[in-house]
């Protein structure tokens, strides 16, 4: 990835220039644009959920309805085929987008939730607390995250819910370490301190004087965390822990995967949606790095 | 002196991890909807009545959660993490069967991603901006953004059907069994698609892990020294800059053995390598929980032996460690 060299000035010394006319919003977006991968993947981000949003109004036929023959071969009579039960594979690509895509987005979100309050707290206050939570993040780092969430949705239900609860409960233990780091790295600087002496409390230092500050790795982190929730819905679908009841693309390869070599086409296209899907994310996330980097970001 | 100290506090961080993990597991049984001996004789594993109330008995579950948690942690410490009634053989046994091919899966898995990672990195490192160098960016990215079981039907699609040239299932030819080398040999040819397919994933990150820090080390004082002393490229690049390129390979490798190892389980059920992900897959299937969360609990020994072991392998890479504990 190419750095992008702008005036961005010593930290701290923009905030009191007068050209801070312009919104850190605005010149990180402005950044983001520059960037001709990020916006590659941040419009075929934007495709995919217009499809999964308006698709299924435009085109008609029901995932789950049998559309026609099994293993019917793409071409006029479905256009991307159907699968071992005669579903319509295009259906169930549209449909499938809009679970697939709410899992990711609920996942990630939760994964950044429970991590950046584990590692703020641990940041912020030191110590014992530190100590503690650091050594609950290890406890959960030891556990392969997959193989754990497939405990969990075998032994809680194979719902959405579930599927998505159980991957944002796995996977924060980075958005943790990453948000303790930041807290350690920033709690002792002189705006903090200064916060400090004029009688903030915690709670408002952690969120409103802390917390900005470390948002943008937080952000990238967030971005990412999509993908890779994203890519375990699949795998956890594809070991046949998908919610049976709403289609999801990883459910699609999940229930044709014996028949693989019956009907290329029932796996490739589900297994290209999520490659597209995640690699547009990744994209984002790496245009975002590169917009929002410290070393280039203007400050707020 | 210090390292017997250091590997023994590791150890004992260890163990306590381990425990905890045990008492996760305990809770996990009995947070789960339904009756606890239910679960613990598996839905579907075909326990009668009698079994069921063998093990209400056995398990004690009409004591306090606490005396019942004593019970668990006693059974393990003695090595009995259960018994599956699917497969009618008891947990420890049938995990102890399936490690072997995990490891070998994993571990090939492993020494591919570092070595052609690395290779990659390197040499776009070279020239940072080079054809090469983009090229390897893209692949990474898009072996990172490729579900990794997908990776792994499409190969078996292809070497399936298209190009049969490899064994796209199981470990050993069955039709023909071999023996003594030619045995060795069929399971190498078996192992080939399995770990090409888990290590895909890792190569991406390793590569562009490889390809930062090695542009980093280039513009190093001591490489420039080592350089200037006169040394060929290839001890410069071989030996100092790459000594220092495989610390942080290393250490994300340590911390990605868990995701590794939910890869294998994945990628062994595509080709249907007969280890411990296969046997997750039937659990799963089978509402086997016995067997799922002694799974779960060996998945987190074999990570902390991987922690440990890097944190060896650290140590002799960088010297400057080895004087410090963490």
């Amino acid at each position: 990835m190419t750095a992008i060299e702008t005036s961005g000035g010593p930290p701290g010394a923009s905030a009191l220039a007068p050209r801070a006319a312009v919104s850190p919003m605005l010149a990180a977006l402005r950044q983001f644009g520059r960037s001709p991968s990020g916006v590659i993947g941040a419009v075929v981000l934007l495709i995919l959920m217009l499809v999964t949003v308006f698709g299924p109004h435009l085109y008609g036929i029901d995932p789950l309805d049998i559309a026609g023959l099994p293993f019917t071969p793409p071409g006029e009579d479905a256009w991307l085929g159907t699968d071992y039960l005669g579903r319509d594979i295009l259906s169930g690509l549209i449909h499938g987008g809009r679970a697939t895509l709410t899992v990711g987005g609920v996942a990630a979100a939760i994964t950044i939730i429970i991590g950046v309050t584990m590692g703020a707290i641990s940041g912020f206050f030191g110590g014992a607390i530190d100590t503690a939570l650091v050594k609950v993040t290890e406890f959960f780092q030891i556990l392969p995250p997959l193989l754990f969430a497939m405990v969990l949705v075998t032994l809680f239900g194979q719902t959405l819910t579930t599927i998505t609860v159980a991957i944002g409960v796995v996977s924060w233990p980075t958005a943790a370490r990453l948000t303790r780091a930041e807290f350690l790295r920033l709690r002792n600087l002189d705006f903090v301190k200064a916060s400090r002496a004029a009688g903030a409390g915690n709670l408002h230092l952690i969120l409103r004087v802390v917390l900005p500050n470390a948002l943008p790795p937080i952000i990238v982190s967030a971005t990412l965390a999509i993908g890779v929730a994203i890519l375990f819905e699949g795998g956890l679908s594809f070991l046949g822990l998908g919610d049976p009841n709403t289609m999801s693309w990883g459910l699609m390869i999940g229930q044709n995967r014996n028949y693989v070599l019956d009907g290329w086409w029932t796996v490739t296209f589900p297994g290209a949606a999520i490659f597209v899907a995640v690699l547009a994310i990744s994209l984002v996330g790496d245009g975002i790095n590169d917009a929002i980097n410290p070393r280039l970001r203007k400050r707020d | 002196m210090n390292l017997a100290l250091h590997i023994m506090r590791q150890v004992a961080n260890a163990i306590g991890l381990l425990f905890a993990v045990l008492v996760l597991n305990f809770c996990l049984i009995h947070a789960a909807p339904g009756d606890p001996a239910m679960v613990i004789a598996g839905e579907m594993g075909g326990a009668s009545a009698d079994v069921v109330a063998a093990l209400r008995v056995k398990y004690g579950l009409d004591h306090s959660l606490i005396e019942q948690l004593f019970t668990y942690l006693s059974k393990v410490v003695a090595g009995d993490f259960g018994y599956s009634y699917y497969f009618n053989e008891p947990v420890v046994s049938l995990i102890a069967q399936r490690i072997p091919a995990t490891l070998y899966l994993v571990v090939s898995a492993l020494v591919i991603s570092i070595g052609i990672g690395t290779l990659l990195g390197v040499i776009s490192a070279r020239k940072p901006n080079g054809l090469f160098s983009q090229a390897v960016t893209v692949a990474s990215l898009a072996g990172y953004a490729a579900p990794v079981f997908w990776t792994g039907l499409m190969l078996l699609l292809l070497f399936g059907s298209v190009w049969p040239i490899l064994p796209v299932s199981g470990m050993t030819d069955v039709a023909r069994p071999k023996t003594g080398f030619a045995h060795l040999m069929d399971i190498i040819q078996h192992l080939i698609l399995p770990s090409v397919t888990l290590a895909s994933v890792f190569v991406a990150q390793y590569s562009r892990l490889a390809r930062v820090n090695m542009i980093d080390a280039l513009t190093a004082d001591y490489v420039r020294t080592a350089r200037a002393k006169g040394l060929p490229e290839r001890v410069v690049i071989g030996k100092h800059a790459l000594r220092n390129t495989l610390i942080p390979i290393v250490t994300v490798a340590g911390l990605q053995f868990g995701h590794l190892f939910a890869g294998a389980v994945l990628v062994e059920t595509v080709f249907s390598w007969p280890g411990m992900g296969r046997l997750v897959f039937d659990s799963i299937l089978r509402r086997d929980y016995p067997t799922l969360l002694a799974v779960l609990f060996f998945s987190a020994v074999l990570v902390m032996a991987a922690n440990i072991i890097t944190d060896l392998v650290y140590r002799l890479i960088d010297p400057r460690v080895r004087s410090m504990a963490r």
